[in-house]
């Protein structure tokens, strides 16, 4: 009798974040407006407003602009690509190969996530010339940048699986965009927040990836980061967690 | 060996209070080219849906190669090739890609994943439309890669719903003879649903018909015709102004302007093709019950 041998996850993986590389057909002009120039416009328009209230602010709004472009850009394109995924029965069509299902999540978000480093660059360099902000990168920042993006890729598949439609599922997202930047010490530093503000923002992760981030690219690096690398993993493990159960093969 | 061993399937949806399908119980041997017929909403997609463990059975059991589908969730990938009924959009893949990778998603090297996408894209006469992506494929062209997706890796089982749905009459002939060449050489099990029963009825080895979500009738197609009458069908072509004239006994069926058809008794075939004046019949056609006979008396009786 002929049967199916499943390649190794490894091979899983690299096959599915290459399908998943594709979505570059329709996503690079997304990629280019909403995670290049909409950084750089928040960022030049903050920046213009915040040049005297000195480095400090300045480096927030650096560190809170590639926030938006690295995390919310991934959130955003993922919650699009599962809830059209969902709509289109493209879920069907990997659910009857053999293949583990968190292997299409994560190869999801990783193609996300690199399809994005384009514009997170530019944003970066532009955005420190701009603001006239120091560069000091140091090489944690190849751990911090993955990790700063998958907690909310996680929370965009959620979204993406969980909404009616894909339009409910794009203004959900853009919800709990504007509700993450907003809160907690994202773009504005935590002095000029009121404490609420600032306790109710160690419950989102773009908090500590906006920490983590400023560390690694602007320095100097501490011992927060420790606790923005847990937070940021615990995040992380649970959205996908909670996504590798919505994300059910079969109809109830 | 058998494939498919369902017992009592029902299937009824949350908050829905009837069932899709109900109480149902078949077998498929290995090797078998499987038709299911039925109306619009009759459960045969849901059915073939908990076939391919995409949709979880309210109650009953399937065994798949004597094991519970459900169970595993690499049983049924590791054995069955599913086409939708819908048209299925991958992504932004182009139909070379998605050949490639559903080969090599299942367990196909990479050197023989390519050479399974260059077979199937000639096989299914589509090598023109390799570097399209399935966006900007037509309602045919997407039914024709749905089918070829389904057939990469050469899965000893093929699961399809309406697979000529969308396709001109050369394509859907050109379906049904690669499925029949699939089955010829490989031995691969077919297990389909079409509306279109008179052409599949050249394939079809066994037929079940489902109604009102039930399985009405199951059996070889001559041995459910034969429970069903011994009359042949006679259609008659002819120019609407003047219209042949039928012996005595016999009443026409319009089916269209200037087409009939008149159901006769075998033993009195000859006698009433001899009777008939064929000077005024353009065209005609003896035949005895065929598959759509068969649907149409299961479904509405």
């Amino acid at each position: 009798m002929r049967t199916i041998k499943p390649q190794p996850w490894s091979s899983q993986l690299f096959d599915l974040t290459l399908m998943q590389l594709t979505n570059w057909r329709w996503s690079w002009r997304s990629m280019l407006i909403t995670g290049t120039l909409a950084p750089l416009a928040s960022l030049m328009a903050l920046g213009t407003f915040s040049r005297h209230l000195g480095i400090e602010t300045l480096s927030y709004i650096l560190a809170g602009n590639l926030v938006m472009a690295l995390m919310f850009e991934n959130q955003g394109k993922v919650c699009s690509n599962f809830a059209f995924m969902q709509a289109m029965g493209m879920l069907n069509y990997f659910a009857t190969l053999p293949l583990r299902r968190h292997l299409l999540i994560l190869a999801t978000v990783l193609s996300f996530l690199m399809l994005s480093l384009p514009s997170l660059a530019i944003t970066l360099l532009l955005g420190s010339l701009f603001l006239q902000v120091p560069l000091h990168l140091h090489p944690l920042l190849l751990v911090v940048i993955p990790l700063a993006a998958l907690p909310m890729a996680g929370i965009g598949a959620l979204i993406g699986l969980s909404a009616r439609s894909a339009e409910e599922a794009g203004s959900i997202s853009l919800l709990v965009t504007f509700a993450a930047v907003a809160i907690g010490p994202v773009v504005i530093p935590p002095t000029r927040l009121p404490v609420w503000m600032n306790q109710l923002g160690n419950l989102s992760p773009a908090t500590y990836a906006a920490s983590a981030l400023r560390q690694t690219l602007l320095g100097p690096v501490t011992e927060r980061i420790i606790l923005d690398f847990c937070v940021l993993i615990a995040f992380t493990a649970l959205t996908f967690w909670l996504v590798g159960r919505k994300m059910e093969w079969r109809v109830g | 060996m058998l494939v498919y061993d369902i017992e009592h399937l029902t299937k009824t949806y949350p908050g829905q209070a009837q069932p899709v399908n109900c109480e149902i119980s078949l077998q498929i041997q290995a090797g078998e080219i499987f038709g299911m017929l039925g109306d619009n909403g009759a459960g045969k997609s849901t059915l073939v849906k908990q076939m391919a463990n995409l949709v979880q059975s309210s109650s009953g059991k399937i065994l798949l190669f004597d094991q519970l589908v459900g169970k595993d969730p690499l049983l049924v990938p590791r054995h069955v090739g599913y086409m939708p009924q819908d048209s299925l959009a991958l992504n932004n893949l182009t139909l070379g890609e998605a050949l490639y990778f559903t080969a090599h998603l299942r367990g196909l090297s990479r050197a023989a994943a390519r050479q399974e996408r260059d077979r199937l894209l000639e096989t299914w006469q589509i090598q023109d439309l390799r570097h399209k992506t399935s966006r900007q494929l037509s309602g045919g062209q997407k039914r024709l890669l749905q089918l070829a997706v389904a057939m990469a890796g050469s899965p000893p089982v093929l699961i399809l719903d309406e697979p000529t749905n969308d396709l001109d009459p050369v394509r859907r002939r050109q379906v049904w003879e690669i499925l029949r060449r699939e089955n010829h050489e490989l031995g691969t099990t077919i297990i389909f649903i079409t509306h279109d029963a008179l052409e599949a009825e050249k394939i079809i080895q066994r037929v079940g018909i489902l109604h009102a979500g039930k399985l009405v009738a199951l059996g070889k197609p001559v041995d459910l015709k034969s429970g069903i009458d011994q009359m042949l069908r006679l259609e008659l072509f002819f120019s609407p102004e003047e219209p042949p004239l039928l012996p005595d006994g016999l009443t026409p069926h319009v089916l269209d302007t200037g087409r009939w058809l008149v159901y006769i008794e075998r033993l009195r075939a000859g006698e009433v093709l001899n009777s008939i004046d064929l000077d005024r019949v353009e065209d005609f056609r003896l035949y005895s019950a065929t598959l759509e006979d068969l649907y149409l008396y299961y479904a509405h009786n």
